[in-house]
């Protein structure tokens, strides 16, 4: 058996113990404990696709899906888990676009959990059209990137304790494997009201 | 506390081998208002489970364990249709990854749900999905009939709205227009929406396209490509290797199924359609390993088939375990389902009995397989049916059966090349030189012969002769064709008979089914037409 399969095999095992801690504390209304549950399984979840793209063998899915669906499913998601606004932007949601939605919802969901550790008051989550693209949205009123994170050579993401530059490193890989019209996806970080994280994918 | 939600009176199965799990399923299904839900810890309790009654949304997770998984699971319910295109399947699992391997569209499950995921996700995604069931609901109404130009109409209503199921509608009108062999239609239908952009099912659709108006080789070389691009759409490799075996390259009709197999591992009809190929290439050694697998991993499951033991069974044969063998074919046969009653195995005892030196056994096996209704016997069944006839020195009985498959299938020439080497094998080579001829001549007479006494006025007698022709042989469709042509043209004639229309309105039906592009249906259609106006107006 490869590593890869025997982690498959581990990671489904915990998962499980992760799943019913979960609805127990959703169940009781322990948003601490739900978070805890819930974001240690997209950590693995991280680790394991990591190793996947290191091998090569992260590959996109792409079909047909609805950018607002993914999102306001995220939104509620996140909202059992947080005290503080979450808010969703949908506006200028295209209906449908063209994208692997495990890989997107996997990406989008690491840069909430990421925003939740800085915000002060409020994440918003949006997905909007920008000239072709499609912009998943992810803005905290936090501090923002420190100068080190937003001068990155792309792919070359500096790794801090909590995990940040391994969610980059894999929304850089992610945003990768959409390609159209020989257009491929990427990442666009800034500082405005706080931090602002998008992830562009092509028409 | 009764809350009033758009699936609070759905009902709900939810398959998962591990107790906990199940429970903790069952709370947050219960928690959405959802009162009729059962639970199963494996695929047998499941079956048994909906046999007694359906379900709405069936919660299955990817491992079952015990060599079984949730695709295979689904597998099974959709092509034994023991659920409708109406039933939500929802696949849990832990990573999307293995799992998500696509073995024909009409396989895969509604969804993925990631765990951990909390009620309140369950019950957004559900509500999403079963929106999509009813938007879609006309066209699984459709698919479910076999109905291919209703779908392709319904689909064309959901593509002009032009709402968030367009991809859903354009992706099952391919599908309906392959399966109701528009195959021009379905080329020009699958370029334009490749020519919006490169989406891996639309690529496998124009190549099975492709394969229905004879282009072959650029449907070989259409789905190498798409192999490349999107290597886990297993459904590619399997067509590729279809089409390899249909032009005769057994070895690379395998080499490509094996590489499928390293994608999907545990793909039941990847190992089967292997044996299949192997089987024809004479390569036994092979068929048992491929069968040996998907034995050891359905031999006390319900998706177990007989005709695996029966294929496993003829290898040992051919490999000179014939001791083996009839340990295989008896164990099947006191073990099975219908087992006993099963033509196949029972013709494959008789062969592997005899090789075995058990002659008052291997007798008793082909009269169990003499019994079954010829006209109702698989290609297979008759080709090992003969063989144990020529081996007890009953020529007589395998010539019959022979002409009957030639007969009931006068254009295949593989078949064709099988009952020749059958013949030749077993003993009877100086029949083998003629059988098939002659059956096609016969048939070909006794069809010039009733349209020309048709064509004289005596359509009752013409009747009569396809009638009994058509019902020997149901697989022939120009016969089912000219029968249910000249019996309608007999009641048009001579007034209507309730007896009469029944039988043509069967053998209609069955060219329909088998062939709904045959050039005959229209003459027939109109028929009907004509019969329809002559007796409404007497009425």
């Amino acid at each position: 058996m490869q590593f890869v399969d025997l982690a498959a095999l581990t990671v489904h095992g915990v998962k499980n113990r992760l799943a019913i801690l979960a609805a127990r504390a959703e169940a009781r209304g322990d948003r601490e404990t739900l978070r805890d549950a819930l974001e240690a399984a997209a950590t693995l979840s991280r680790l394991l696709a990591c190793y996947k793209a290191e091998k090569g063998q992260l590959a996109a899915d792409i079909g047909a899906c609805t950018p607002a669906d993914l999102v306001g499913e995220l939104v509620a998601e996140v909202r059992q888990q947080t005290a503080l606004t979450i808010s969703a932007d949908l506006e200028r949601a295209p209906e449908l676009w063209f994208y692997d939605e495990h890989l997107i919802r996997m990406v989008v969901r690491d840069a909430i959990y990421n925003a939740l550790r800085y915000a002060r008051r409020q994440v918003v989550i949006g997905a909007r059209t920008r000239a072709g693209w499609l912009d998943f949205g992810v803005c905290d009123d936090g501090p923002g990137y420190p100068p080190q994170v937003l001068a990155r050579a792309a792919g070359s993401w500096p790794l801090s304790r909590e995990g940040t530059g391994l969610g980059l490193y894999l929304a850089d890989c992610v945003a990768a494997l959409h390609c159209n019209n020989g257009r491929c996806g990427r990442v666009e970080l800034a500082n405005t009201s706080g931090a602002a994280f998008h992830l562009l994918l092509p028409e | 506390m009764a809350q009033q939600t758009p699936y609070s009176d759905k009902r709900f199965l939810i398959l998962d081998d591990q107790a906990e799990m199940r429970s903790s399923l069952r709370s947050q299904v219960g928690s959405l208002g959802c009162e009729q839900v059962t639970t199963a810890a494996s695929v047998r309790d499941a079956l048994q489970k909906l046999s007694v009654s359906s379900v709405d949304v069936i919660l299955c997770d990817f491992y079952l364990g015990g060599g079984t998984d949730g695709q295979q699971f689904l597998e099974y319910l959709r092509t034994r249709r023991i659920i409708g295109r109406g039933v939500l399947f929802i696949m849990v699992t832990a990573e999307k990854g293995y799992e998500s391997v696509v073995t024909a569209a009409e396989c895969l499950p509604d969804d993925y749900l990631l765990k951990p995921f909390t009620a309140d996700t369950l019950r957004q995604r559900l509500e999403r999905l079963l929106e999509r069931k009813r938007r879609l609901a006309r066209i699984d109404q459709f698919q479910d009939a076999g109905n291919w130009s209703g779908t392709v109409s319904a689909c064309d209503e959901i593509i002009a709205a032009r709402d968030r199921y367009l991809v859903d509608a354009l992706r099952i009108k391919g599908n309906a227009l392959v399966q109701g062999r528009q195959a021009e239609s379905a080329i020009a239908f699958y370029r334009q929406v490749l020519s919006m952009r490169s989406l891996p099912w639309a690529k496998l659709g124009l190549a099975r396209a492709l394969q229905q108006q004879g282009g072959a080789d650029a449907a070989k070389q259409l789905l190498a490509e798409l192999i490349t691009e999107a290597p886990k759409l297993t459904a590619a490799y399997d067509l590729l290797g279809k089409l390899h075996q249909d032009s005769g390259d057994s070895d690379a009709a395998i080499e490509i199924l094996d590489k499928a197999c390293l994608v999907s591992p545990n793909s039941l009809a990847r190992q089967r359609s292997i044996a299949a190929v192997a089987e024809q290439k004479g390569d036994f050694a092979r068929v048992e390993q491929a069968l040996g697998q998907v034995i050891r991993k359905t031999r006390h499951s319900p998706l177990r088939e007989t005709a695996d033991f029966a294929r496993l069974g003829n290898a040992y044969c051919e490999i000179g375990e014939a001791g083996k063998a009839v340990g295989l074919l008896e164990e099947a046969r006191a073990t099975g389902k219908d087992a006993a009653a099963d033509p196949l195995l029972a013709a494959v005892e008789a062969i592997a009995q005899r090789k075995a030196g058990n002659a008052e056994k291997a007798a008793a096996a082909l009269e169990r397989a003499l019994q079954a209704d010829p006209a109702a016997l698989t290609d297979d069944a008759a080709l090992n049916l003969a063989r144990a006839c020529l081996l007890a020195g009953r020529q007589d009985s395998a010539q019959s059966i022979l002409r009957r498959l030639v007969q009931g299938n006068p254009e295949a020439k593989q078949l064709h090349a099988r009952i020749t080497a059958v013949l030749r094998d077993n003993g009877a080579p100086e029949l083998a030189e003629q059988l098939v001829a002659d059956s096609i001549r016969e048939i070909v007479q006794l069809n010039n012969e009733a349209v020309r006494r048709a064509k004289a006025g005596d359509v009752a007698a013409a009747g009569e002769m396809l009638c009994e022709a058509a019902h020997r042989l149901p697989t022939n469709l120009q016969i089912m064709a000219n029968a249910a042509l000249v019996v309608y043209l007999d009641i048009l004639r001579n007034g209507l008979d309730s007896e009469k229309l029944r039988s043509a309105q069967g053998f209609q039906q069955a060219v329909q089914a088998q062939q709904p592009d045959h050039p005959k249906l229209a003459e027939i259609a109109s028929l009907v037409e004509q019969i329809r106006s002559k007796y409404a107006r007497s009425e």
